[in-house]
């Protein structure tokens, strides 16, 4: 707020500023050029102000207090504490939070590939010219849009449930495993079919990547006799390959801080937040325990900054590795 | 190029000044929630609950009839289902802007007293605002904390052992007032054997019942500041429970994590379920049986441990208005219209006049004051236990742990040690 009303006279004054330095010289152009620059990239920064003053007050100025409060003993109420790093020895000696780094990893691990598979194989099989193309786009993508609902959640707890769609049909193959939401094992599993589910987004991204393979490249693997594998993995797969990285890093970051589906599927209202036995009780699950049923703001920021560095140094590696199996077109990097 | 220059430099005021005016507007609504009385002496307080649809429609109702009797006070209303209730009023507690009033419960008055947001009744009562009168049983000094007056009664409950009724007369088992810990093993095992279905829902859980089991044998749940029992006790108790699970005379837990919220009992995968009385009434709403109230074994044929526990209602020491505060608690408390429209919803009323105003037609209201009777007449009735700041806390990872080890993914002594380690931080917070 306060950048907006300072910013309008301040802007007058530049340009009376600038006024007599370069008004007598000869080609008065690229003053003037530079002032337009100037005003229009200032009315640029006014225009955006809304969306920079929401970053300060609602994102970075709370991220900035809660490094603040990671180091702190804070309960809401009282002052905050100083203790240094006790939060985080806290953390590392609770089997509670070890117990949420490994259902996090688990469900990144697992979900994260399935979930690019299933989008590579959908888009492989959309990108051919057939009828109802744009038909089935729209509902494969469709998951993607509502996928993190509450609703889908609620549902989706539904069709895990014991004697519900997965059980009767796991049991018509002689599986008694019973519902899956009840399972302290299980539970985990039916949030990775969630998110596999919702492969839509990275399918469309592999569509678009896949049209950028020039037609000229499969013809002349044809004619030197390449079969359709040889293809994939020869042309499709390297000249993807930008892509498929973009989307490894966005899935693999967005799996790390599943939430709400955990939170719906394993409880939500009325039971317990993190399923049976903290069957699905994610990172960010055990993060909202800790801060707002135990109200221990200064350990939950802890965490959140702890999950930060985690997931920096997973792009970090992520990074580092793309050296080795992406290819970027020459000169396009 | 100068008229250009104008143009645009009053384009890029204007828009400087929609969106200091947008960004003004967003401010003055943020902090322009609570202002609470308006000109014509009108005064708003917000009261808020935890409970369900059907407690909010008599809710309701009791409040349009508060408007009738003092209409410059308006009262808005919010309500959530328990868990969510407390994690939304310890958000706002914080922010200081906490609902005016409130309903509160014994594990919650010394740790919101500790943390400044209880408001003391008795400058209201000596005011002539709220009357601690006629209160049954010795309920008017139940939500005294250290001498301050922090939550009203609004009605007693006991904990009780409400039961599927088909079930146990199919089963043949009459629980009788004194039973003891193996008549009750006993009759587990017969309705299992008898009707195929678990006997109980998992009591080994239940805080309040093991506080009870405690208090039978000389100790308690908690002392003023810590656990009154010792890490072999628990190992005693979740012992048994374990086997109790594994012989299949307590309903399999995977089955009864996936109907939350809904009941084990009225989810028909246990004959019955350590509770508080009121609950029956709950349970006759979502389940299909009849329900009804045994009483809580024993161990020495005797002492059943039990005492009158309540809701309350509480005010917020932000308050702006203590005086019509403590008017509206002082009506809710006292007035017998009231107790006609809530019924036993909260527990049996705590006054004696709405005690009487109110006579049970139903069956589960007419069990539920039977059962609170009887309690009375057998002599059972004892002086609650301390509730430390951190109560809430403990409660929730007794349960959950007792989950945990019901679903073998604990032992019987690593979930002792994570419930001692975790109680130990909740409590010296």
């Amino acid at each position: 707020m306060g950048t907006t009303v300072t910013h309008a006279p301040a802007m007058e004054g530049l340009t009376q500023d600038s006024e007599p330095r370069h008004g007598p010289v000869n080609s008065p152009r690229p003053a003037a050029l530079k002032r337009r620059r100037r005003r229009e990239n200032l009315a640029g920064y006014l225009f955006m102000s809304p969306w920079i003053a929401g970053f300060l007050l609602l994102t970075a100025g709370p991220m900035i207090a809660s490094l603040y409060f990671a180091f702190t003993d804070y309960n809401l109420f009282d002052a905050p504490k100083w203790i240094g790093l006790d939060n985080f020895s806290e953390m590392f000696a609770d089997p509670r939070w070890r117990h949420s780094v490994q259902v996090t990893l688990w469900y990144v691990v697992v979900g994260t590939p399935l979930k690019l598979l299933a989008a590579l194989g959908v888009a492989l099989l959309l990108a051919q010219k057939r009828r109802g193309q744009a038909f089935y786009r729209a509902a494969f993508y469709a998951p993607s849009l509502i996928g993190a609902s509450v609703s889908i959640a609620i549902v989706w707890k539904a069709i895990f449930s014991d004697d519900a769609v997965v059980d009767r049909t796991q049991k018509l193959f002689g599986i008694s495993a019973g519902g899956w939401t009840g399972d302290p094992e299980l539970i985990i599993y039916s949030l990775v079919a969630l998110t596999v589910w919702q492969f839509g987004a990275p399918m469309v991204i592999f569509l678009a990547g896949l049209k950028q393979v020039p037609r000229e490249l499969y013809e002349a693997a044809e004619v030197d006799g390449a079969g359709t594998w040889r293809r994939f993995w020869n042309i499709t797969l390297p000249m993807i390959s930008p892509v498929l990285f973009f989307n490894v890093l966005l899935e693999t970051i967005h799996s790390f801080q599943i939430f709400s589906s955990a939170y719906i599927v394993g409880g939500g209202a009325g039971g317990n937040a993190c399923g049976p036995a903290d069957g699905s009780m994610v990172y960010t699950c055990y993060l909202y325990v800790q801060g707002f049923e135990n109200s221990r703001m200064g350990l939950a920021s802890a965490m959140a900054w702890m999950l930060l560095v985690a997931v920096a140094l997973v792009t970090a590696v992520l990074f580092w590795s793309q050296k080795r199996w992406v290819h970027y077109e020459e000169g396009a990097r | 190029m100068g008229t250009s220059r104008n143009v645009e430099r009053r384009t890029i005021l204007k828009a400087a000044g929609a969106t200091a005016a947008t960004l003004g507007l967003a401010a003055t609504t943020g902090c322009g929630g609570d202002s609470g009385s308006s000109a014509d002496g009108t005064v708003t307080i917000r009261y808020a609950w935890w409970g369900a649809d059907d407690r909010a429609e008599r809710i309701n109702k009791t409040i349009a009839l508060f408007h009738k009797k003092y209409p410059k006070i308006k009262v808005t209303t919010d309500f959530q289902p328990y868990g969510d209730f407390w994690k939304k009023f310890n958000t706002q507690a914080s922010g200081g802007n906490p609902p005016d009033v409130f309903q509160n419960a014994i594990g919650f008055l010394r740790k919101y007293d500790a943390k400044n947001v209880l408001l003391d009744l008795n400058a209201q009562v000596k005011a002539g605002n709220l009357s601690m009168d006629g209160f049954r049983a010795g309920l008017e000094t139940f939500g005294e904390v250290d001498g301050k007056l922090l939550g009203v009664p609004v009605g007693s409950n006991s904990m009780a052992l409400v039961i599927d009724k088909p079930v146990y007369t199919k089963a043949g088992v009459k629980p009788a007032q004194g039973w003891t810990w193996d008549d009750f093993h006993a009759a587990m095992e017969k309705i299992r054997d008898k009707t195929g279905r678990a006997g109980d829902s998992g009591m080994y859980g239940v805080m309040y019942l093991y506080d009870l089991f405690l208090r039978q044998n000389g100790k308690a749940f908690f002392t003023e500041d810590g656990l009154g029992f010792a890490e072999a006790d628990l190992t005693d108790w979740w012992t048994k429970a374990k086997q109790g699970v594994e012989q299949g005379i307590y309903a399999n837990a995977k089955k009864v994590a996936q109907v939350k919220p809904k009941s084990a009992v009225s989810a028909e995968l246990a004959a019955g379920e350590f509770t508080w009385d009121n609950f029956t009434v709950r349970y006759t709403s979502e389940g299909k049986s009849e329900y009804g109230l045994a009483p809580i074994p024993t161990t020495d044929g005797k002492h059943t441990g039990q005492y009158l526990g309540s809701l309350m209602l509480s005010a917020s020491k932000r308050t702006q208005h203590p005086k019509e505060v403590a008017q509206f608690i002082d009506f809710m408390v006292h007035e017998p219209e009231v107790a006609k429209i809530m019924g036993y919803d909260r527990g049996v009323p705590a006054t004696q006049a709405q005690y009487d105003a109110f006579k049970p037609t139903d069956e589960v209201a007419k069990s539920i004051a039977a059962y609170e009777e009887s309690l009375v007449s057998a002599g059972v009735l004892e002086k609650i236990t301390p509730h430390p700041n951190g109560a809430d806390i403990c409660e929730a990872a007794f349960l959950r742990i007792a989950e945990e080890l019901a679903l073998g993914t604990r032992s019987v002594d690593e979930a002792v040690k994570q419930f001692f380690t975790e109680s130990k931080t909740a409590l010296s917070a």
